[in-house]
């Protein structure tokens, strides 16, 4: 055998052999992977929209991503929207789940889905204490404001302030500029009729 | 060069030629994920999971492979494994591999990794290929662990996430960025070097 072909066959072997036990590793991988992130989703529309014992579907919008569930409680009444989306934050995307009442007036609270931010700075974006806790029951019957700078406590905010990240202005506001304009968005949708729940439309 | 026994072939990798304190080999996922223990331990054990596989791989077909097309079969072999560490991460620690991101599809190109293959597998034996691997990679697990242990206390005040630091402790943030990841690892490259001088001094 000559070297040339020798050095094709060897080459070839190792990629068909690696290849194929890529694929199977996909396979059996790939399940799994989707359900993790489906479970995430539900874990967050379960934390965005309380109360929630079934989510429904609504509306799905890939190239705008923009996502809305509706929540039910036990009796199948409908409790309220999780709105997912995501904003272009300092790093890279920054995607969330926004709960809301069913009016589309009130914000229940904000929950990060997956985000790339600056670790300490822009990432406190997940955390409670810093940023979250100024997202809980928000009126948003108007569009929301950023305060900055930013206060130590949410009493000191009015109905449709969100406090600003010290040092993270960037992402706050990325969040709150995608909260407001897909507000609007949903409550469009709303107005079209493009939200009816499988109830309603047996009615 | 007389051959090593068993158990210098082991611990060489731990000291005198760790590959990231005395070899400067694979910076990128050093100095990029060390932000917090977990992660640090995350990524030196996907590290040698994909370098224990590749070495007894490459070194129990080194013989097959003609020297012309030896890199790239080595890339295919080391890029298959890394594969694999990376769907069997997110299907069964998604959290892992969130934080990971894009620092483990890039193992395929840790110096580390191919640098032993050619280095060491391509010419030994299966058995001690395999030492050979196993002590390097215990050594890259140690300098993570070492790494990112300074900079979780001092930049997050926490350990494995939980908090070691009394709330008197003001987090200093650089040490989670990337100029802390320099800062402490060029301040343990300093001391290795210390140490060996020390040790050499005395020989």
């Amino acid at each position: 055998m000559t070297l040339s072909s020798r050095m094709i066959l060897v080459l070839t072997s190792i990629g068909l052999l690696s290849g194929g036990f890529l694929s199977s590793v996909g396979l059996l991988t790939k399940e799994k992977i989707a359900l993790n992130k489906q479970k995430e989703v539900k874990k967050a529309i379960i934390e965005v929209t309380p109360g929630t014992r079934l989510s429904q579907k609504l509306y799905e919008d890939e190239e705008e991503k923009l996502t809305i569930y509706a929540g039910f409680d036990e009796d199948g009444i409908l409790v309220g929207y999780a709105i997912q989306t995501s904003a272009v934050g300092f790093q890279d995307e920054i995607s969330f789940m926004l709960g809301t009442n069913t009016a589309l007036t009130k914000i229940n609270s904000l929950a990060i889905l997956d985000q790339k931010e600056t670790p300490g700075l822009g990432a406190k974006i997940t955390d409670r204490e810093s940023f979250l806790k100024y997202w809980e029951n928000k009126d948003c019957s108007g569009s929301l404001s950023l305060r900055k700078p930013s206060v130590s406590s949410p009493e000191e905010l009015s109905a449709s302030e969100i406090n600003t990240i010290t040092g993270a202005t960037i992402s706050s506001e990325a969040v709150l500029d995608t909260v407001n304009s897909s507000l609007v968005k949903v409550r469009i949708l709303k107005e079209e009729g493009k939200l009816k729940t499988e109830k309603e439309n047996a009615r | 060069m007389p051959a090593k026994s068993i158990k210098e072939e082991f611990a060489k990798g731990l000291w005198k030629e760790n590959p990231i304190f005395r070899q400067l080999l694979g910076m990128c996922p050093t100095l990029a994920v060390t932000n917090a223990v977990i992660n640090g331990l995350a990524m030196g054990l996907a590290t040698a999971f994909v370098l224990v596989l590749s070495s007894l791989v490459v070194s129990f077909i080194k013989k097959i492979i003609p020297s012309q097309v030896r890199i790239a079969s080595y890339i295919v072999i080391i890029a298959t494994f890394v594969t694999v560490a990376d769907r069997f991460l997110a299907a069964f620690l998604p959290p892992i591999s969130k934080n990971l991101g894009p620092y483990v599809p890039l193992i395929v190109v840790n110096c580390i990794i191919l640098g032993r293959q050619e280095a060491f597998s391509s010419k030994n034996t299966v058995r001690r290929s395999l030492i050979d691997a196993l002590g390097m990679s215990l050594g890259f697990i140690i300098a993570l662990l070492v790494l990112s242990s300074i900079r979780e206390i001092l930049g997050s005040g926490t350990f494995l996430g939980h908090q070691v630091l009394g709330s008197w402790f003001e987090p200093w943030i650089i040490m989670v960025l990337p100029p802390g990841a320099f800062i402490t690892l060029g301040v343990l490259i300093a001391l290795a070097n210390i140490v060996e001088q020390k040790s050499r001094a005395r020989r």
